[in-house]
């Protein structure tokens, strides 16, 4: 205890804390312009933190990270646009519920959610840490390949009305993830001799494409040329029904453990943990079908879901040295230049520096309660008062700056405006775009994970269930796919019992 | 209408899947066969798509483009904009942009548009030159002007 | 702007050549890293420009390309202007490695050589029960044992792993090579158990060395390293002559002026040396090594040719 009320004290003075304010404002904003992202931003203040007193430093990360994972969520309810790989889950209930005059009501549920999701994330960092992280341990190749299968299977909630364009949108996606070198072998694979195909296309760059662009000429061919009034912005607040809040709570208990579990695993990140927590909250709900029509759960669980993911991701970072993700290694070389080894020793190294960082986490969520929503309405929304004909160059050119600064090339932006063209017209034909970028994400962890175990198994297909951890996980899988196809056979014999 | 857009759609996603088998067929090892197993799955469910349309009875309309001629121009104004990205110079472009999407659409208030490339070009800036300092295609005009003095 | 260029070759270079050197540097510099953000090659080279910055008195503005085990970044910087401010900061693997698994665009002559600017050494280590515990003793045990042991490397055809390859082929040695992400990713496959050996950089399994939790009988230089106590450097065994390291340069594209070059190493050569960025290397096991011009293009040349051999009888 005594190591977070010291810490503590060192958090709440002057510096970190006017650093956690600006910082989460900001990370609100990078999060809710589509192509810009926590990475780059982190990535920038990297330099700062080598002068800077590191409580100030890590408190920018801080409030950067948590702030961006809420950001995402509002493009993502305003205009189906997410600002973020990790709340393209947040898009399939909180545009259609913003679509029906909620657009306020569903900002305030991701921004409560993101909170709570961030909130429980740093307790568990906080209380659990390294026991967790040892946890993680277990988790070898084989492990990794079911996971990855798992998150797969989610894919069924996103399917739309034709489950085989469905599939057929999550192979797609897994195809264009075996873009570029394969790390196992050193093949180049559909590259056609284009150096810069080698490191495979940017998941930011294809999600931007695909899922801005078509708002964008949607818009172009609305050609609003006057703009909304005030008025007509309908921001009113609905006012939550009775017991509606209460209502969420069993689904942010159950995306925060989610969330919390994806997280402590490297290399599975926040984008996986949206998708699961919502597939969870459809699989629990008494009506699934209202799931993608505005169902206020959706959004819950999807933000929640992704919030929960951001100190978690820490666990394995602080605790063993090893980076989850881009963000846990920016802070740790961050550590590194103040002269700390990550690893187990870190917690008795500097208890300041990291209890206080572990605050920072903590609080920076505390802040979204605060900051998020007014950020939403008072700043974001108000865009939508421009005439639609003045929103669609604007919002191209965020998007094609956001692409061109992540490898400083234009021919990425090419790759988008494709990939955007190609989102519009399958679109239009039912065609869901969800399973292409969930695919892209999960495919090389599958493929990587399956091969890297047969290396180390010599080959022996076996081992991917008889190991103790993996046969659990090969058994939720098959749980998770089959329940829905239970529950549905179980729903049509009722009325006819009737 | 519904009827043939879907057996177009199957046909790509077959030719996808044969193309990217065909492809996979040279790498190397393990390296191929997932690609492989990949795109004749891509190639099975485009036709399964196919087939469900042909033998599908009814034939709903349903459109591609709700407004051909906007999205036409939208679509070649932004073409044009990222190929000019590069040689002109990205604030130059984009400011060009702002007022030169909005015109072809159809909007006349040019002072508006002016006030809002102004405002947001300056915004952009703010946010990437000066406070990430990200380096962004260089401006033509800058080195007109370097080459002149 | 190349009318002006043209026009200075045309004249007396010479002469021109210093007012030009003069003015260098009046705005921001680009540097490209052909790795992520986060890592270690990202980490020295943000430091080592925050020093540079205030050398030079100019800006510079970091671009990361990761991708393809570093031949992305090179691939695109190379065809960045030669005019000094366009620079490219690297480790040697994407010039020295990459090229003999890769189908790449590139060559050595793609990039004139500046400075390099610090080196370590890859190291091979085990749990503390393993069997054995010094050098000899390990590879020894790795001989007796063919086919039996896993060892963790930092992607197929890296320099770690063909570091350790060539030591097994001096000695015979048959061991499973299980490619990773990096050596964050190794590091925790050999933490659980699910690889017998990790193999990658020092300072990601110093913390454990440290803690008694792993041992390392062996590290890839020829000399010892002083931060790994029990670990033989390559001399102590016999096998100087197999010496690969992982060390990082600065490098600029193909043709860059003789006068900027030099320029650039000298205050390159200060910045490393400086005693702040001495001891950020020395936290991540790493020393200060300057290596400027032409003898750093020799270096990388020589490099490449005695990695050419391994990668031929390992038939990547």
């Amino acid at each position: 205890m005594e190591f977070y009320t010291n810490a503590l004290s060192h958090v709440l003075s002057f510096g970190p804390l006017t650093a956690m304010i600006g910082a989460t404002l900001l990370g609100v904003f990078i999060g809710a312009l589509p192509g810009l992202n926590p990475v780059m931003a982190i990535a920038l203040l990297l330099p700062l933190t080598y002068s800077m007193d590191p409580l100030v430093a890590l408190a920018m990360v801080a409030g950067i990270y948590n702030g961006s994972m809420y950001g995402g969520a509002i493009p993502a309810i305003l205009l189906r646009i997410p600002g973020t790989p990790a709340s393209i889950a947040t898009t399939f209930d909180g545009f259609p519920m913003a679509d029906r005059g909620e657009a306020s009501k569903a900002l305030k549920i991701a921004c409560w959610s993101s909170a709570i999701g961030g909130i429980a994330s740093a307790i568990a960092l906080m209380t659990m840490g390294p026991m967790l992280a040892r946890v993680t341990l277990f988790f070898g190749p084989a492990e990794y390949f079911w996971i990855a299968i798992f998150g797969m299977a989610s894919v069924a909630v996103m399917v739309g009305s034709d489950p085989v364009k469905g599939i057929m949108a999550a192979v797609l996606g897994l195809l264009i993830g075996t873009i570029g070198i394969d790390n196992l072998s050193g093949q180049a694979r559909f590259t056609f001799g284009q150096t810069w195909l080698l490191g495979g296309l940017d998941l930011i760059v294809v999600l931007v494409g695909l899922y801005a662009l078509p708002p964008v000429l949607q818009l172009a061919e609305k050609c609003d040329l006057k703009g909304l009034s005030a008025a007509q912005l309908k921001l009113a607040d609905v006012p939550f029904k009775k017991g509606e809040i209460r209502g969420l709570i069993p689904t942010w208990l159950r995306a925060s453990g989610i969330g919390i579990g994806v997280g402590i695993l490297p290399g599975a990140g926040g984008n996986i943990a949206a998708f699961l927590s919502y597939n969870a909250a459809k699989n629990a709900s008494d009506d699934p079908s209202s799931f993608g029509k505005g169902n206020p759960q959706g959004v819950a669980a999807a933000e929640c879901g992704n919030n929960a993911d951001n100190a978690a991701s820490m666990i394995p970072a602080l605790a063993l040295g090893i980076p989850g993700n881009v963000v846990a290694a920016l802070v740790l070389s961050a550590l590194t230049i103040h002269g700390l080894q990550p690893g187990p020793q870190l917690f008795h190294q500097n208890p300041t520096l990291v209890g206080g960082f572990m605050m920072e986490m903590l609080i920076t969520s505390v802040l979204i309660f605060a900051l998020g929503g007014a950020v939403a309405t008072r700043v974001f929304a108000q865009f939508q008062r421009l005439p639609g004909v003045l929103l669609v160059p604007t919002i191209l050119i965020l998007m094609c700056v956001g692409v061109y600064v992540i490898n400083g090339r234009a021919i990425d932006l090419w790759v988008m405006l494709a990939a955007g063209f190609a989102g519009y017209f399958l679109e239009k034909v039912n065609f869901p775009l969800a399973p292409v970028i969930l695919g892209m994400i999960l495919g090389p962890m599958a493929e990587q994970s399956v091969r890297r175990a047969l290396l180390i198994s010599r080959g022996d297909m076996t081992e991917l269930v008889t190991r103790p951890i993996s046969a659990v996980l090969a058994a939720v899988t098959v749980l998770v796919i089959v329940w829905p196809l239970v529950k549905m056979v179980r729903r049509r014999r009722k009325p006819a019992e009737q | 209408m519904e009827k043939r857009q879907d057996i177009v759609l199957g046909l790509i996603f077959v030719g996808i899947g044969i193309f990217a088998a065909w492809m996979a067929t040279s790498y190397k090892g393990a390296s191929g066969t997932y690609p492989m197993v990949l795109g004749l799955v891509l190639t099975l469910l485009g036709a399964t798509v196919s087939i469900k349309a042909l033998r599908q009875p009814t034939d709903q309309p349903r459109a591609l483009v709700n407004a051909p001629a906007k999205l036409g121009t939208a679509a070649l104004v932004s073409a044009i904009y990222v190929a000019l990205v590069i040689p002109l110079g990205f604030y130059t472009a984009s400011f060009l942009l702002v007022l030169a999407m909005p015109l072809a659409l159809g909007f006349r208030r040019l002072v508006y548009a002016l006030t809002v490339a102004a405002v947001f070009m300056s915004l952009i800036y703010l946010v990437f030159s000066v406070l990430l300092e990200k380096p962004l295609p260089r401006e033509l005009i800058l080195s007109l002007n370097a080459v002149g003095g | 702007m190349t009318l002006k260029a043209t026009f200075i070759g045309l004249t007396a270079a010479a002469a021109m050549a210093a007012p030009a050197f003069a003015e260098y540097p009046d705005r921001t510099i680009e540097l490209t890293i052909p790795a992520g953000a986060g890592g270690g090659t990202d980490t020295s080279a943000r430091k080592l420009a925050l020093l540079l910055e205030e050398k030079l008195g100019t800006s510079i503005a970091i671009l990361n390309v990761g991708g393809g085990g570093g031949s992305v970044g090179a691939s695109q910087f190379m065809q960045a202007k030669p005019d000094g401010y366009a620079l490219f900061a690297t480790w040697n693997s994407p010039l020295t490695t990459v090229p003999q698994v890769q189908d790449v665009a590139y060559s050595l002559d793609s990039f004139t050589p500046i400075a390099s600017t610090s080196e370590t050494a890859y190291t091979l280590c085990v749990k503390a029960d393993f069997p054995v515990t010094t050098g000899a003793d390990f590879l020894a045990e790795l001989e007796a044992n063919p086919g039996k042991y896993t060892y963790g490397n930092d992607g197929i055809g890296g320099t770690m792993q063909l570091a350790a390859e060539r030591i097994f082929q001096a000695k015979g040695i048959d061991a499973v090579a299980i490619p990773f992400g990096g050596a964050g990713e190794t590091l925790q496959n050999f933490l659980g158990g699910h690889v017998d050996i990790y193999g990658g950089s020092i300072s990601t399994v110093l913390p454990y060395v440290e803690s008694g939790e792993a041992k390392c009988p062996i590290v890839t230089s020829a000399a010892d390293v002083p931060a790994l106590e029990g670990a033989s450097g390559l001399e102590a065994l016999g096998l100087a002559d197999k010496e690969t390291l992982l060390w990082r340069a600065i490098l600029g594209p193909k043709d860059m002026d003789p006068a900027v070059v030099e320029m650039l190493a000298n205050v390159i050569d200060e910045a490393v040396n400086d005693p702040s960025y001495v001891e950020f290397l020395a936290t991540k096991g790493e020393v200060p090594n300057v290596v400027k011009g032409d003898a750093l293009g020799a270096r990388l040349q020589s490099e490449y040719d005695a990695l050419a051999e391994v990668s031929k009888a390992l038939g990547l």
